[in-house]
């Protein structure tokens, strides 16, 4: 009880201080915490398939360039605002999904994940050739927002906290229906699960299309937010990977887990960053490994049991071989 | 001629190719693990022949089993005390794990060797036969042709040693060969370990071809995945035809379409495969079933 009692505790504080956080902090962690719902958003996203679903989508960026692009070339190609830019980009998302989810989304494990690999990396590609529409690997530009920087910068930390939050109530809300006792049905045993009369295939299409049109909604806000978009940048498989990574840190099939990961995954390489300039990303890496060796079940497993030096190696002694 | 052209630098580069997913179908195939850091040992394998060639000044196809050597080692110690603590969690912890492990292996390449662009050029770089206006150069050829000879090799290895078909045992039933003596974990590390070490070697045949870098990995990580998938995963036959389909759709694809369209193809290219074909274009049945 009193467990239950501190949970809501935190998370009212939490709250308090990320909705009030724009009023006393500098520019720098307001767009580092802009940033980081903008990933809590993808993991979450990602999460959906891959951690209700078991199905581990690693060309999730697609959706997050999609996104990006539609957004982009609605808005200075065709002189639409904003809000038509981001809603036709996630709808696009969404879409594209379904039409290449009903035969990609067949494959199992490894097979599915390399296919939506080669999926992203086709899109990317094309992407990059259709010069006449997207400018090709030169990228676009959006025309700077007038008005004072700092509140056009608390504009999308709100922007992108509200997409947070619709993601993680979407998904909360989604648990505990019909549609997520399918998804883990799916992921516990998808011939027992077609069995008793769910339509794998159809349910593992709307978990994939939903994924996509959070993650394309992200790439919106953040095409507007940076201004200036590129294949190489929109589409790189390292914003995939993070939302792996992220999502596994945190927790994979439930639903604060991989917002958690995103907090956590976010703040280290910052600091490992700012500490560590020449040798960040080596360091980066030996952090990743220390983490899988040590706590393979993700730091809402680890909040569950106490925290210990047995604890770490009894994950060792139980996954070695 | 210029399609005769085209064909010849497609075989040419296939066998190159195939070589380059030799040691990570391998990995996958057995131990089902994707190996992230594929192309990063291919990249060590490639610094090992430049530095022997830039200070001892040895022939850069001599120096191939030194970064054979290199990187064997290096696979195992990390297979060994690193993959083998994890191999029973998630499948995709290991897949992880071995993202982190190439995060540092590029950095600390990185930090070692500086980012710049190095390449090797030996005397006999520019020397080549032609054939009825189809030009081939030597040092092209003789890379593919020590790339078919490696896989020969390691077909040769794994079927007529006693670790060898104690791989291969491993690959078609885990529990059945442990049943049999067959001791999982050495298992692992020997197959990891020759991964790395095919790897390394493709590494040194890519060093006499292009331009080498800390970061030139993650492409040919792609393209054994690509590889692997196509020609069915563990086989050896199933890779060299995989690399050959794909050097040759890549250099078709180039000369039809455009140069640009190049990796899309290659990429559409596999999608498809997977859809139409997943165990691969020679992969039998119990080399690719999933099992979690």
């Amino acid at each position: 009880m009193m467990i239950r009692h501190w949970k809501w505790i935190i998370l009212g504080i939490a709250l308090i201080f990320l909705i009030t956080a724009p009023f006393f902090l500098s520019g720098y962690w307001v767009r580092l915490l802009t940033s980081i719902f903008m990933f809590a958003v993808m993991a979450e996203s990602w999460n959906i398939l891959a951690g209700f679903c078991g199905y581990p989508s690693f060309g999730n960026v697609v959706f997050f360039g999609l996104g990006a692009y539609t957004t982009c070339i609605l808005m200075v190609k065709l002189h639409q605002s904003f809000w038509v830019g981001a809603i036709a980009g996630a709808i696009l998302c969404a879409i594209y999904a379904i039409v290449l989810g009903l035969p990609i989304l067949r494959l199992k494990g490894h097979y599915f994940a390399v296919a939506t690999l080669g999926l992203s990396e086709a899109t990317k590609e094309l992407v990059t050739n259709l010069d006449k529409i997207t400018n090709g690997s030169e990228g676009i530009s959006l025309p700077i927002i007038p008005g004072d920087v700092k509140v056009i910068y608390a504009a999308f930390y709100y922007g992108m906290f509200g997409i947070m939050i619709v993601t993680i109530l979407f998904t909360y809300w989604m648990s505990k229906r019909r549609l997520g006792y399918a998804f883990q049905a799916i992921r516990a045993d998808e011939e027992a699960a077609l069995v008793t009369g769910i339509n794998t295939t159809w349910y593992k299409t709307i978990a994939w299309s939903v994924s996509a049109f959070f993650t394309g909604l992200a790439g919106g806000v953040y095409a507007y937010w940076t201004a200036f978009i590129n294949p190489e940048g929109v589409f790189d498989v390292a914003i995939t990977v993070k939302m792996l990574i992220m999502t596994f840190l945190g927790g994979p099939g439930t639903v604060i887990g991989p917002i958690i990961g995103a907090f956590i995954f976010e703040f280290l390489s910052e600091v490992v960053w700012s500490t560590f300039v020449n040798i960040h990303a080596a360091f980066l890496g030996v952090l990743i490994v220390l983490v899988v060796i040590f706590m393979p079940g993700g730091f809402m497993k680890l909040m569950k049991g106490k925290l210990s030096l047995s604890y770490l190696l009894a994950n060792i002694r139980e996954n070695r071989i | 001629m210029v399609i005769l052209q085209n064909i010849i630098n497609g075989l040419l580069i296939g066998g190159l190719y195939a070589s380059v997913a030799l040691g990570f179908s391998l990995v996958w195939g057995v131990m089902n693990v994707i190996n992230l850091a594929h192309g990063a040992f291919i990249m060590v394998g490639a610094y090992v022949t430049f530095w022997i060639y830039y200070f001892f000044k040895f022939d850069p196809f001599v120096t191939i089993p030194f970064s054979m050597a290199f990187t064997f080692i290096l696979g195992y110690l990390i297979q060994k005390y690193l993959i083998n603590l994890v191999v029973k969690a998630q499948v995709f912890m290991v897949f992880i794990l071995t993202f982190g492990i190439e995060i540092f292996l590029m950095n600390i390449s990185n930090l070692i060797c500086t980012a710049d662009f190095r390449s090797v050029n030996p005397r006999y770089a520019g020397s080549g036969i032609s054939l009825g206006g189809v030009l081939i150069p030597y040092i092209r050829l003789a890379i593919c042709f020590i790339a078919l000879f490696l896989t020969y090799l390691l077909n040769l290895f794994l079927n007529k040693t006693k670790t060898g078909n104690a791989i291969k045992a491993a690959s078609l039933d885990k529990e059945a060969a442990q049943l049999v003596g067959v001791h999982i974990g050495r298992i692992y590390t020997m197959t990891f370990a020759l991964s790395a070490a095919f790897a390394g070697g493709a590494g040194s045949l890519i060093a006499m071809m292009v331009a080498i870098s800390p970061y030139m990995g993650g492409i040919y990580t792609f393209k054994a995945a690509l590889i692997a998938c196509l020609g069915g995963l563990g086989s050896i036959p199933g890779v060299v035809a995989g690399g050959l389909v794909v050097g040759m759709a890549e250099t078709m694809g180039s000369h039809f379409i455009s140069p640009g369209y190049k990796e899309f193809i290659g990429f559409v290219l596999l999608v498809f495969i997977l859809i139409l074909r997943p165990e691969g274009i020679m992969g039998k049945k119990f080399f690719a079933e999933v099992k979690h």
